[in-house]
């Protein structure tokens, strides 16, 4: 990866639950750039939120974390967020790292009104609570809600939308550097989703914000994302500017990964599910995670764990044969054109 | 929202008269009726038949001979001015035994019911917040072995060993006998005295039975997002351990407390039987066995309207306490 300036270096991430005898994280290094928005996709149990959770030492227990997370500040010192005190962690986490959970929907007190979260997060940082709540409701209007209301309201008299937006001004609050977001729309209809993520990306370029946004729906994020990370069984497979994943990825996994995916300007009858289960934890193959599932799989794909191979500007693959992945694996939305008639004939689910 | 406390207040008021109605009904239309023992009993004796019906008039404010709803009107009547009649046992009008009994009721109800939640509260938050260690399991296995034990076998047993066997406590009673009936210091010490071994034997099962209730609502809490999410932005453990974690394990106990309240005042029934305390429990079964109707209906007359009056103060101030709740929500809820 051609890392100028990161702001976040994770290097060999492992998390584990049973002491080391199963990853869940499984070696994951990834560089995210100062004030890009990277987006993480993966199917459900892959390992995103683990990834997520990892950037603020925040494995839920009893997991344990190990490896390097590396935090640039702004005034060109570096941190290790692993070797962090308590105390540190604790200010480290939200001023310069915040995150919003998947679900939103439960991530308020739910005796407690609104206003008295951002209240209580500005006094837990020493900071200014009059100036902190202005910038909330700066932050709230930015979001298409009403300030007033909605700080004054306890979180079930607001609807799900709402509570979303809520809880990305909360993130803002006391303006941290890097956003990471785990699947904050997942519970949101499809028009919420659209909207708020047209609000994150202003967020994004009024407040200089690094964003990793992650999710199940490829389509969703690759409307946002400047780069681009695929996972597959704990650990990442390929990482590429936006474009180049979605028209030229060099994985086995991403491209069937598009091909499953409806929305990106193939007709709802060209997606094809991915055969085959992606492995438990306990049950990751030795060689390539994917072999199992792959077409192209050969005996060195099930021996030699592939490393990531250069296969673009700033695009890596871990794929022994990323080359014959890019010749023989079509792409439903290249294929188009001149496969439109026999892709009529399939069931219109 | 109006209409919903006025619904809620007027099914109180049609409670209680229904309640009155029924002791009417129990006193008067029982077979056999509570009187005729009564007036069997005044007849032999050679007192003239018409003293005997007004004697019973004055008892339970029916007069006999009167037709059923010129009874029901009268009877009703005065319980309206707070006239529960005269006890037959006692010869006092019932009221007045009520009004020195119910302070000794209320005092140990209220105490052991407070400790019962107080106590509940504090292991279960303790054995959460330490799930699965050695202490947790102790208190655990404490509690369900406690729970399975009926109260008035705690009571006996305490009244053996502590009161009997070691003397430590009085056997019987809620004050001294030698000491004057006003308040000071030797009344207070007294009372305290005979009360501890009600309150405690009161006090142990059911605070048990609401540890284990607090402990599950903490763990259940504790898992919850937003108690993670309030740990990643940075608040202190004692705003979560008190703003998160026990407001939102002890807020669903509420109701539970205020029922209970209502509930327990029954059982003092048998508790007060036990360590001879004078309170309303102590007075309805000595009335029963007295064949003392008026006396006996007065105390369940009390101890059915406390019942009704703690569901009712628990409806009405749940939706002020827990915001979920807006009021009307809970209205079938009990
Ligand atoms: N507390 C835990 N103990 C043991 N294993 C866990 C625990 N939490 C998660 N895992 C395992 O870690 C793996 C990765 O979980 P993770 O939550 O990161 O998945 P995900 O990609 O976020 O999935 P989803 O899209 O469903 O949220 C899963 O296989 C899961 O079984
Ligand atoms: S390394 Fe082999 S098995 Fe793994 S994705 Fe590439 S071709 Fe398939
Ligand atoms: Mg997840």
């Amino acid at each position: 990866m051609d890392a100028t300036d990161p702001i976040i270096e994770m290097r060999n991430a492992r998390v584990t639950y049973d002491d080391g005898e199963t990853f869940v994280l499984d070696d994951v290094s990834m560089a995210v750039e100062r004030n890009e928005v990277v987006g993480v996709v993966g199917e459900s149990g892959s390992g995103k939120s683990m990834f997520a959770s990892a950037m603020l030492d925040a494995i839920p227990d009893p997991g344990r974390l190990s490896g390097e997370i590396l935090y640039h500040k702004d005034d060109g010192t570096t941190i290790d967020v692993l070797e962090l005190s308590p105390e540190e962690l604790r200010k480290f986490r939200w001023e310069e790292v915040a995150m919003v959970f998947q679900g939103a929907m439960s991530s308020f007190n739910p005796t407690m009104k609104v206003g008295g979260h951002f209240e209580e997060t500005l006094k837990a940082h020493d900071a200014d609570v009059i100036e902190g709540m202005a910038r909330a409701e700066e932050l709230l209007a930015d979001l298409y809600l009403d300030p007033e209301r909605v700080l004054d309201s306890y979180p079930h008299e607001l609807s799900g939308g709402m509570q979303q937006r809520a809880l990305i001004a909360l993130s803002l609050v006391l303006e941290p550097n890097v956003l990471v977001m785990d699947e904050p729309t997942a519970a949101l209809d499809l028009l919420m989703q659209r909207s708020i993520l047209m609000l994150l990306q202003e967020l994004q370029e009024k407040y200089d914000l690094t964003m990793v946004f992650i999710t199940h729906d490829l389509p969703l994020v690759a409307a946002l994302a400047d780069r681009m990370a695929v996972m597959y069984a704990f650990d990442l497979i390929e990482v590429a500017p936006r474009d180049q994943l979605i028209g030229d990825s060099g994985h086995p996994y991403t491209r069937a990964l598009l091909n499953s995916t409806p929305n990106l300007d193939a007709p709802l009858e060209e997606m094809r599910a991915i055969e085959g289960q992606s492995p438990a934890p306990i049950n990751v193959p030795s060689g390539c995670s994917y072999a199992p599932r792959c077409p192209l799989a050969t005996e060195e794909c099930r021996e030699v764990d592939p490393e990531f191979y250069e296969t673009g500007v700033g695009h890596s693959t871990a794929c022994h044969h990323w080359e014959r992945a890019r010749e023989t694996i079509d792409l439903n939305f290249e294929a188009v054109e001149d496969d439109a008639v026999g892709a009529d004939t399939e069931d219109h689910a | 929202m109006v209409n919903y406390y006025v619904r809620r207040t007027a099914r109180v008021f049609v409670t209680i008269y229904l309640v009155a109605s029924l002791t009417f009904g129990l006193v008067r239309l029982l077979p056999g009726g509570p009187f005729t023992l009564l007036r069997a009993q005044l007849l032999r004796q050679g007192v003239p038949a018409d003293e005997v019906d007004a004697r019973i008039a004055n008892l339970q404010n029916i007069r006999p001979d009167a037709p059923l709803w010129r009874q029901y009107i009268d009877y009703m009547g005065a319980l309206f001015q707070g006239n529960l009649g005269e006890s037959i046992s006692l010869g006092e009008p019932v009221v007045s035994v009520l009004a020195s009994a119910a302070p000794w009721t209320i005092f140990v109800v209220l105490v052991s019911t407070i400790l019962v939640f107080v106590v509940g509260i504090f292991l279960g938050s303790l054995q959460a917040y330490w799930e699965g260690s050695r202490f947790d399991q102790l208190v655990t296995g404490v509690s369900i072995s406690l729970m399975s034990v009926p109260f008035y076998v705690v009571a006996v047993i305490a009244l053996y060993i502590f009161a009997y066997q070691f003397g430590w406590l009085p056997t019987a009673g809620t004050v001294a006998n030698g000491v004057e009936r006003e308040l000071g210091v030797p009344f207070v010490v007294s009372a305290l005295k005979h009360s501890v071994l009600p309150i405690l034997s009161y006090t142990l099962g059911a605070a048990g039975g609401q540890a284990l209730a607090m402990r599950g609502n903490s763990i259940q809490v504790l898992g919850n997002d937003y108690v993670q999410v309030a740990r990643l932005r940075g608040l202190s453990d004692r705003r979560i351990a008190t703003r998160y974690v026990a407001r939102n394990a002890i807020l669903p106990m509420y109701t539970g407390f205020l029922l209970l309240l209502g509930f327990r005042l029954g059982g003092t029934v048998i508790l007060e039987q036990i360590f001879s305390y004078t309170g309303l429990g102590y007075y309805m079964i000595s009335a029963l066995n007295a064949n003392d109707y008026p006396l006996m209906m007065g105390t369940f007359l009390v101890i059915t309207v406390a019942l009704v009056l703690g569901v009712y103060v628990a409806d009405l101030t749940y939706s002020k306490i827990d915001p979920r709740i807006s009021a009307g929500e809970s209205d079938e809820a009990y």
